[in-house]
C-alpha cells in the first residue's frame, strides 16, 4: 500500500445539482489542450434552421428560469437530435430543441449553449485545475436527479429512470448501510431541516444515526470527528433561517446563483483543508449528480447493464432502455494533497488510457477502500471504476495547497 | 517561479439573487413526495403500535417489547441497530 492510502481515513463526497461539464469546466480548454472542454465551434441546429456556437455567455442566475428538460426523453432528445430509428447513433445536437420546446422562443433556447468563463467560477476552475479533474466522469443514466442520486447510494436505480420513489422495497442495503454493518462510520449530511435531504429519506426514521447537518459538518470536521464516508448535500432552497436570516441555495440547480455554490464548494473544501489531519488523511470528491439539460459534446459511452430493463411506458420514448450506455457528462474534481497538481483524468478521447467513471464509482471506491470483500452489491458497482488509485505517493508540502477567502 | 495566488477570494452572492418566492422545480416537488411517502410509512408503524393495548400486556417481556417499539417512535436515535 502506497502512502496516500495508507495515510487516507476519510472519504467524502459533495454532490452538487444539475449542470454538464462542458457549461462549468468546458472553457478551461483553452488554458490546458489535455481538459477535454470546448474548443468553441461545437454547435446544435435551432429550430430556425441556424446553427448555434457555444459561446461564454452562461450567467450566474436568470438565464434558465425554465429548468431545461432533463427527463429521460428531453435527454433522449439531447443525445439523438429527435432520431428514433433503429441503430441511431449519438449526435449530442438536440439541446437547443428540447429546451425550444420549453421556452418557445428561439433567441432563449439558445441559452442552453452557453457556458461559464473560468474565471466567473473561481472555486470549481480552480480546484479542477490545482487537484484532479475528471474527462470521463458520465451521469449514470440519461435521467433525472433521484435515479441518478440512487447510482451513488447503491450502485443501481432499481430499473427506475425516473423521480419515483423506488427504494424502499429492494433487498440491496446502501452504502451507508453496509459500512454501518461492518462496523465502519457513515454519515449522509444535510444542510438543514428546511433544505433537508434529496437521498433516501425512509433512512431518516430508520437509520437516523446516519444523518447529520451541514453545521455538524463543519464541527466534525474542526474536532476531527467525521466518519469514515461522508456524503454532503448543498442547500436545496432559498429559505430564512432560524435567526431571520437569508439562506440561499448553494446546489447550483438551474436557476438558483451559481455563485452561493461555489461559496458552498469553497466551505466544504476550507473545511477539510484548515484541519491538518484530517487534510492529510481525506479524499474530496466534487460531483454532480447529472447535467440538467445543459449542452455537453462528449457522447456518452456504453457501460455494464445491471440487469434491469426499463420499458418504453417508463422511459416515455418509442425505445426501452436496458441501462447499457451512461447519461450526459458532468463535473468531477477530485481533491487531495496527494494529488499531484494538474492532474487531468483522461476520458474517451483519449482510446488508450481514456477511464470512464460514473456514479456507482461512488460506492465501488468506498467498498474498496474500506469494505474489501463486500460483494453483496450490484454488477454495476463492482466493474465501476474506482479513483483512489489518483494518490499519489508524494504529499504536497501546505504551502502548495490553495486556500479560499470567503 | 511559481506565481499562481495561494489564496483565491471567492466573490458574494449578491442579496438580490434571494429569492423563495421562485417557482419550485420538479426536483423540490419530487423530494416533498419522498418525505411524504417517508411519513406515511412512519405514520403506518405509529398506528400500528397504537392498536396494542397496554392493558392486555402481561409479562416482562410483552411490556418491554411495547416500550422499546414506542421509545423507537419517540426517540429515533434509540431505533434498532442496522440490519447485519
Amino acid at each position: 500500500m502506497g502512502a496516500a492510502l495508507g495515510n487516507l481515513q476519510h472519504l467524502v463526497v459533495l454532490m452538487m445539482e444539475n449542470r454538464s461539464f462542458d457549461h462549468m469546466l468546458g472553457g478551461l480548454k483553452k488554458q490546458n489542450p489535455k481538459i477535454n472542454g470546448v474548443v468553441g465551434n461545437e454547435a446544435n441546429p435551432d429550430t430556425a434552421g441556424a446553427m448555434v456556437q457555444v459561446s461564454p455567455t452562461a450567467q450566474f442566475e436568470g438565464q434558465l428560469k425554465d429548468d431545461p428538460d432533463h427527463h429521460f426523453p428531453g435527454v433522449d432528445l439531447q443525445i439523438f437530435g429527435g432520431s428514433q430509428v433503429s441503430g441511431r447513433v449519438a449526435t449530442m445536437d438536440g439541446f437547443i430543441k428540447s429546451y425550444f420546446s420549453q421556452v418557445n422562443d428561439v433567441k432563449t433556447s439558445h441559452a442552453i449553449m452557453s457556458y461559464f468563463a473560468p474565471a466567473q467560477l473561481p472555486v470549481l476552475t480552480t480546484l479542477a485545475t490545482e487537484f484532479a479533474v475528471f474527462n470521463g466522469w458520465f451521469s449514470s443514466i440519461p435521467g433525472p436527479t433521484i435515479c441518478n442520486r440512487a447510482f451513488a447510494h447503491y450502485g443501481t436505480s432499481f430499473g427506475q429512470v425516473s423521480m419515483d420513489i423506488f427504494y424502499l422495497l429492494y433487498p440491496i442495503l446502501s452504502i451507508y448501510e453496509r459500512m454501518i454493518a461492518a462496523g465502519k462510520t457513515a454519515k449522509i449530511y444535510y444542510y438543514d431541516e428546511t433544505s433537508s435531504t434529496m437521498e433516501i429519506v425512509n433512512l431518516l426514521k430508520n437509520q437516523p444515526q446516519l444523518f447529520g447537518t451541514f453545521p455538524q459538518f463543519l464541527a466534525d470536521c474542526k474536532s476531527g470527528a467525521l466518519p469514515q464516508y461522508s456524503f454532503v448535500e448543498p442547500c436545496y432552497n432559498d429559505h430564512t433561517g432560524d435567526d431571520g436570516g437569508a439562506i440561499l441555495a448553494s446546489d447550483q440547480h438551474p436557476d438558483h446563483d451559481v455563485r452561493e455554490g461555489e461559496r458552498f464548494i469553497a466551505t466544504v473544501y476550507n473545511a477539510i483543508r484548515t484541519n491538518p489531519n484530517l487534510w492529510n488523511s481525506t479524499a474530496l470528491l466534487v460531483v454532480y449528480d447529472e447535467h440538467g439539460g445543459l449542452y455537453d459534446h462528449v457522447v456518452p459511452p456504453a457501460c455494464t447493464p445491471d440487469g434491469y430493463v426499463a420499458q418504453p411506458s417508463a422511459t416515455n420514448t418509442p425505445q426501452a432502455f436496458a441501462f447499457d450506455r451512461l447519461g450526459i457528462r458532468v463535473p468531477a474534481i477530485l481533491v487531495s494533497p496527494w494529488i499531484a497538481r494538474g492532474t487531468v483524468v483522461p476520458g474517451p478521447e483519449d482510446p488508450i488510457n481514456g477511464r470512464v467513471f460514473e456514479h456507482a464509482s461512488i460506492p465501488g471506491t468506498v467498498t474498496s477502500c474500506f469494505l474489501q470483500g463486500d460483494e453483496k452489491r450490484t454488477i454495476r458497482e463492482q466493474k465501476a471504476q474506482t479513483y483512489l488509485d489518483l494518490l499519489t505517493d508524494q504529499l504536497r508540502p501546505d504551502g502548495d495547497c490553495i486556500t479560499f477567502d470567503l | 517561479m511559481d506565481t499562481r495566488p495561494m489564496r483565491v477570494t471567492v466573490p458574494k452572492t449578491p442579496k438580490e439573487s434571494f429569492n423563495p418566492d421562485r417557482p419550485a422545480s420538479s426536483l423540490l416537488r419530487s423530494q416533498a413526495l419522498h418525505l411524504q411517502e417517508a411519513l406515511a410509512k412512519h405514520v403506518g408503524e405509529i398506528a400500528a403500535v397504537l392498536a396494542i393495548s397496554p392493558y392486555k400486556l402481561r409479562t416482562e417481556k410483552e411490556l418491554g417489547a411495547y416500550a422499546k417499539k414506542v421509545t423507537a417512535i419517540l426517540h429515533p436515535h434509540e431505533s434498532p441497530p442496522p440490519r447485519k
